[in-house]
């Protein structure tokens, strides 16, 4: 940050000093001066603060773990905060459809079994209507008329195979979330709840970050923490580089669920391997020789109910995965086998030099608040065990 | 240009108009290329292996890459181009030493400016750059002609006396043969007709440093053939080393293709300049005071429909965060500005916007899905009104979306992204 922040001076230096030569600015060298003492405090400060930066491919819950931790550390979100999210739930909901009647539509043309994804004619009406909306700026506010007829075409057998295969088409996965409490989101004084917040999917772009102390905002004997998120897509990545610096831990977010699923920026890539890969970037980065890892691996409820239905291999990572059994034992012997993937991981590509850093696995929910405040628990006592540690107090 | 496109580096270039102006290319080559044999000027030898390179170049990125062979349109287009490279080639090859001296017609050699201009042609050289290039064709054309016609006298009258048969006068002929001179101008023709451009901005030196050396072996090979037979050296080294040289050149002349209209780089100072004002303007970076971007925020409506935000200018110096999206949303507010029968600077500028924020791994690359991208990619019509009308929805909605979270309002710029855009707004500084 201090890096940065010289970095800006610098730059501010050059920009200003093309209008020196104008005799009167006594007003620039004040908001000079007001700058300067701006960082110096902020340097100051910043010491105590424990930077955490939460990583990962598009798609792999950062967003959620972030707006847990607003909602677990932080005051929460306030109503007028959930009445923001309305339109965005509203427009994941047009946009769901919208994916949904598409993709039937492509399906029953190119897929060998057509005829299971044909919609039934009274729903085309109301299907072509929602694909016309959901490529507007604009949408229309849910009503319960709209409702209902989403509704209808949601419960259309087409549709529904078609969400089976949702996973070829960059469908949300709040998607059944939201279709199932259509008639709730259509209430005229309709005001969301922490949960649809958590649902609700946007891209993030950008930066954004959260300062909190695990122990809670009030009392502020707890560590601090600052954390960042992140845009996941590939495009986003580039403005990663300027958080770098001075990072306590990384939390890398990976959606163990997304391994029969695509990149929403690249159609031709599985996710898994994109995570797998920026995964070992991370891990190379100079930046992070002694930054602790925690490696969150996301999504277990979606993972939980996939593992089952689409046999792990369809990953070319998994390729040599075996199933033993069925049920419950099937998912833990999945997902154990997809904990060691990343732990062999980890060991490929880290030096000998750095294997004194931390690294932990945890399994994570991100929507399941009680889970995420254990984990940040975890990660807390983690954290502070290495700095006592790193104190030569342990 | 064949082998550019085997390679794919022009897919889109599947318009119906330029597959008719492959095909007429074509067409017009084979015509001229029957009309010199019927004139008494085919070649007695072909330069077989300079055309087996051609081919074996043209093959070889499907054999080693294992390039998918294109199919229909896609594939036909290639053959033509190869093709017509083939007939381009072969006119080349018939005006060094293989053209009979005994020519009836000093001007039979017509065609080769033709297909020279044909070749600058060939680029889809924009009306405006057009009048610029005619303008130095045509003098350069007429050079040639003075200087060639001239030789031809005295070279020909020199001739004459050793050999009985007396073709007629050059100038007598022009009359008699007026096709050639409606080849040139049906070229021309169609390269006006035909507008709509492939722009590859950093080919485009390459290019043109290529051809000029192409046309200059060609002149002095075809000087030197023209004064030659009575100097043993000068002889040798015309049928030596131009030739191949030539053929060499003419491989690298094939294998890129101009089609940066040259307007553009005509004014390539005031495009920067240009830039600069366009990115101060979109960054909203002010004059003095980095740190007062939280600008009276508050005094602008959220709720205001959003298009309507973006244009604010203080609401859009506060969604820096959102530059790349911004930025594309400024570039494509004058991208529509634009008549839509200007095909020429649209497509130059939606050259541009791709180039800058669709290509993957691009500097501003934006947030939007694949299959987004790939219908702007393989957009078979660059010019079109609604090219990006479909990227610029899904920004629109995903910043929408993030502004209604509340979640970019509250802070300002964050250092780590106003570095970054300093770091990005410094070469213009310094231009400045």
């Amino acid at each position: 940050m201090v890096f940065v922040l010289c970095t800006l001076i610098d730059s501010m230096g050059s920009l200003c000093s093309r209008h020196r030569h104008s005799p009167a600015d006594p007003e620039e060298n004040e908001q000079t001066a007001e700058i300067e003492r701006r960082i110096e405090q902020e340097t100051k400060a910043e010491k105590h603060i424990q930077k955490l930066l939460l990583l990962g491919a598009g798609d792999s819950g950062k967003s959620t773990i972030f707006k847990q931790i607003k909602l677990l550390f932080q005051s929460g979100f306030d109503e007028a905060e959930l009445k923001g999210y309305t339109p965005v739930i509203h427009a994941n909901v047009y946009h769901t459809i919208k994916i949904l009647y598409d993709g039937s539509k492509e399906l029953s043309q190119s897929s060998e079994d057509s005829s299971k994804f044909i919609v039934s004619d009274e729903n085309k009406e109301i299907g072509e209507k929602f694909s016309e909306i959901g490529g507007r700026l604009n949408y229309p506010p849910l009503t319960k008329e709209i409702a209902r007829e989403i509704g209808t075409l949601w419960r259309d057998s087409a549709i529904q195979e078609t969400y089976v295969r949702g996973n070829e088409l960059q469908l949300p996965d709040c998607a059944q979330f939201f279709m199932e409490n259509l008639q709730r989101l259509s209430d005229t004084d309709y005001v969301p709840t922490k949960e649809d917040v958590l649902y609700a999917r946007v891209r993030t772009t950008g930066v954004v970050e959260i300062q909190f102390s695990s122990v809670g905002e009030n009392k502020k004997s707890g560590e601090v923490y600052r954390l960042f998120d992140v845009g996941g897509q590939k495009n986003e990545r580039r403005k990663w580089i300027h958080l770098f610096e001075g990072v306590s831990a990384v939390i890398f977010c990976a959606a163990i669920s997304e391994y029969d699923q695509t990149l929403f920026e690249d159609d031709n890539k599985n996710r898994m391997m994109e995570t797998k890969k920026l995964f070992e970037w991370i891990m190379k980065q100079p930046c992070f020789e002694k930054t602790s890892f925690l490696l969150f691996l996301n999504k277990f409820d979606l993972f939980e109910k996939k593992v089952l239905k689409v046999p792990l291999n369809a990953c070319e990572w998994f390729k040599d995965y075996q199933p033993v059994s069925t049920g419950k034992q099937e998912i833990e012997h999945a997902y154990e086998f997809v904990k060691k993937k990343f732990e062999e991981l980890y060991f490929q590509s880290t030096s000998p030099d750095r294997v004194d850093r931390v690294f932990k696995i945890y399994r994570t929910t991100a929507l399941d608040q009680k889970l995420v405040k254990k984990t940040f628990k975890l990660v807390d006592e983690t954290l502070r065990r290495r700095n006592l540690f790193e104190a030569g107090l342990l | 240009m064949a082998i550019c496109a085997v390679r794919g580096a022009a897919p889109a270039t599947t318009l119906p108009s330029q597959s008719l102006y492959y095909l007429l290319y074509c067409a017009f080559d084979s015509c001229s290329f029957i009309m010199s044999y019927e004139l008494g000027d085919f070649p007695v030898l072909v330069d077989w292996k300079s055309d087996f390179v051609l081919l074996v170049k043209a093959g070889v990125p499907y054999l080693i890459h294992k390039i998918p062979r294109p199919k229909g349109s896609g594939f036909w287009l290639v053959a033509i181009q190869v093709i017509a490279s083939f007939n381009l080639l072969l006119l080349i090859v018939m005006a060094f030493g293989y053209v009979r001296y005994r020519r009836k017609h000093w001007w039979s050699s017509c065609y080769i400016w033709a297909v020279g201009i044909c070749d600058f042609a060939h680029r889809r050289i924009p009306w405006k750059g057009c009048k610029m290039l005619m303008l130095m064709y045509s003098s350069w054309c007429i050079g040639v002609v003075t200087f060639l016609g001239n030789k031809w006298k005295t070279v020909y009258c020199s001739s004459s006396r050793e050999q009985a048969s007396k073709p007629p006068l050059p100038h007598e002929n022009t009359v008699d043969h007026p096709s050639y001179f409606h080849y040139i101008a049906a070229l021309v023709g169609f390269t006006a007709a035909v507008q709509h451009i492939e722009f590859r901005f950093h080919e485009l030196w390459r290019g043109i440093l290529v051809s000029a050396c192409c046309i200059g072996v060609w002149i002095v090979a075809y000087t030197l053939n023209e004064i030659g037979p009575n100097h043993f050296k000068i002889r040798i080294t015309n049928h030596g080393k131009p030739k191949q040289f030539t053929s060499f050149l003419l491989l690298a002349f094939f294998s890129m293709s101009i089609s940066q209209p040259l307007a553009s780089l005509l004014s390539s100072t005031k495009k920067d300049k240009q830039d600069y004002s366009m990115m101060s303007r979109a960054l909203g970076i002010p004059d003095s005071g980095l740190l007062v971007q939280e600008v009276s925020i508050q005094s602008i409506d959220p709720n205001e429909p959003f298009d309507k935000l973006l244009m604010d200018r203080r609401f859009r110096q506060s969604f820096v965060e959102f530059a790349d999206s911004v930025h594309i949303y400024v570039e494509l507010l004058q991208l529509d500005k634009i008549p839509v029968e200007d095909h020429v600077r649209r497509i130059y500028m939606a050259r541009h916007i791709i180039d800058t924020y669709i290509t993957p791994g691009s500097t501003m690359e934006v947030n939007i899905s694949h299959r987004c991208r790939q219908d702007i990619q393989s957009t078979p019509d660059m010019a079109h009104p609604d090219l990006f009308k479909n990227a610029l929805n899904e920004l629109i909605q995903l910043m929408k979306m993030l502004t209604r979270c509340g979640r970019h309002w509250r802070r300002g710029v964050s250092a780590a992204v106003l570095e970054m855009y300093l770091l990005l707004l410094l070469p213009y500084l310094i231009i400045c």
